[in-house]
């Protein structure tokens, strides 16, 4: 047998909800910080206009992405409705891990590709999808493609699919706020620059500012990808918790790691079953798949 | 004066909330096991439902078998006259055991094995097993977790406050996985 200790999926699923809320709260904090700064470094009320557009920009995004994050994933990569004759086996096996769940069947779709892969998406589990690569379909055997859908089933379980697109949306918003600022600075300097009140400080705190700007959205795409791998993790733990064997899981992802990378539109990345391009482990939406066949092995 | 009435309608708003997370949570997972007993019955009866189709398009190849036939038909109607899941789940089986001779026979029949409707119906009827293996762990999940929280502190003394009684574990039977011997 293996010397490393097995892991418990239910303490691992336990595990990884506590660090995703730490990693959350340092988004939050970090958005905050910066409009802190800001606050305190524009004074004037023009600037509190473009903040406020700003805010309502920033929400009609958020809204938007929330409710139609399911429709944007799926048209972007032009994905097609599995019907239930041509693709019977796909439906039985999503019935047959919805049973196992106690999860809504979601909405199935096929996307033309010869790469082995699949995403889930959706806002909660009611407005779910699963999609997945006509190369999925061909290349892995049953067993293998219950391992795969029943990873995507657990990030709808595990309300993944919520958080990856609050915290995409959360980024996103984070760099357009530090857009505006560094913008505003940028008039500002020529419309009220013979202000000589504040002095040193303001000099200050508007250097800590643009550095914060700048900064802000690099360390809050990093922690987003921290999450996304995490996150990987935890679906792969429910998924043997579903099927309660890894076997199917790990013999599809063998298949993958001896397959090429894919491309999709960097947006959409994290959402897949194995990240479809090639970067440093920082900078990957998922961990490498050598660590997760390891991890899986000894459950 | 004051702080202790904030202190102490504190108190009893946040012990109100817990009684009612705690009252919904026993409620959730009551309707989890019922529902997942009411899944393993559904998918019961569509296997059921699906052996006469079978039979039918079974029965102009397999003219030497009606041994096993007869076998098949006696188990689903043993089937359909059994009450309560467990009953149910075991007279199942039994039709289950019926349908692999059935198909380990069909192995023979080359023409057989290339029909259309008859393949169709042998993945549905492999797929049923599994729904019924998936409905039935799902259920053994909701049981142990209620009895988790009606065992545990504090969720035992609100228990008993509801009534919420310990749930008598009905011991399903597992669908054996062996093909069963054939006997001629």
């Amino acid at each position: 047998m293996d010397k490393s200790p097995r892991i418990s999926f239910y303490e691992d699923i336990r595990k990884n909800k506590i660090q995703s809320f730490f990693l959350i709260t340092i988004v939050f904090a970090v958005l905050l910080a910066l409009a802190y700064t800001i606050g305190f470094v524009v004074g004037g009320d023009f600037f509190w206009m473009i903040l406020i557009i700003g805010t309502i920009i920033s929400l009609i995004y958020v809204v938007g992405g929330y409710y139609k994050s399911a429709e944007l994933a799926i048209m972007s990569v032009n994905a097609k409705l599995a019907d239930q004759t041509t693709y019977r086996q796909f439906h039985n096996i999503i019935e047959g891990l919805c049973l196992a769940s106690g999860l809504p069947k979601p909405k199935l779709y096929i996307m033309q590709n010869a790469q082995i892969n699949a995403f889930a998406s959706g806002r909660d589990p009611k407005h779910a999808v699963i999609c997945v690569t006509t190369g999925a379909l061909e290349k892995l055997n049953k067993q293998e493609l219950e391992g795969v859908l029943a990873h995507e089933l657990s990030h709808i379980a595990n309300y993944d699919i919520r958080f990856m697109t609050l915290t995409a949306v959360l980024v996103g918003m984070i760099s357009i706020i530090s857009q505006i600022f560094l913008r505003s600075l940028f008039w500002g300097s020529f419309g009220g620059g013979n202000d000589e009140r504040g002095g040193q400080l303001r000099i200050i705190l508007m250097v800590v500012g643009i550095v914060l700007a700048i900064l802000a959205p690099i360390i809050v795409s990093l922690v987003q990808l921290a999450i996304s791998r995490k996150r990987e993790y935890a679906a792969d733990s429910s998924a043997v918790k579903f099927m309660r064997t890894p076997t199917g899981l790990i013999g599809a992802l063998k298949k993958i790691e001896s397959n090429q990378a894919m491309k999709v539109s960097g947006a959409i990345a994290p959402l897949f079953l194995a990240k479809p391009g090639k970067e440093h482990e920082w900078f990957m939406t998922h961990p490498p798949l050598a660590k997760r066949i390891e991890k899986l092995q000894r459950m | 004066m004051n702080w202790i009435t904030w202190a102490i309608t504190g108190g009893i708003a946040l012990i109100v909330v817990v009684i009612f997370a705690y009252y919904n949570k026993f409620v959730r997972l009551s309707t989890q096991i019922d529902n997942s007993l009411a899944q393993i019955d559904v998918q019961l009866r569509k296997r059921s439902d699906l052996v006469p189709n079978l039979l039918a398009s079974v029965k102009g190849y397999m003219k030497h078998e009606s041994k096993i036939i007869t076998e098949v038909t006696n188990a689903r109607k043993a089937m359909l006259s059994s009450e309560g899941v467990v009953n149910k789940m075991k007279a199942g089986n039994k039709l289950e055991g019926a349908l692999k001779s059935l198909f380990a026979v069909a192995e023979n029949y080359p023409n057989l094995k290339a029909n259309e409707n008859f393949l169709q119906l042998q993945q549905e009827l492999s797929s049923i097993e599994d729904k019924i293996a998936y409905a039935r762990q799902y259920y053994n999940d909701g049981i142990m977790s209620y009895s988790v929280s009606v065992k545990t502190i504090p969720g035992k003394w609100f228990a008993s406050m509801f009534g919420f009684k310990e749930k008598e574990y009905l011991k399903i039977p597992e669908a054996s996985r062996a093909v069963p011997k054939l006997d001629f």
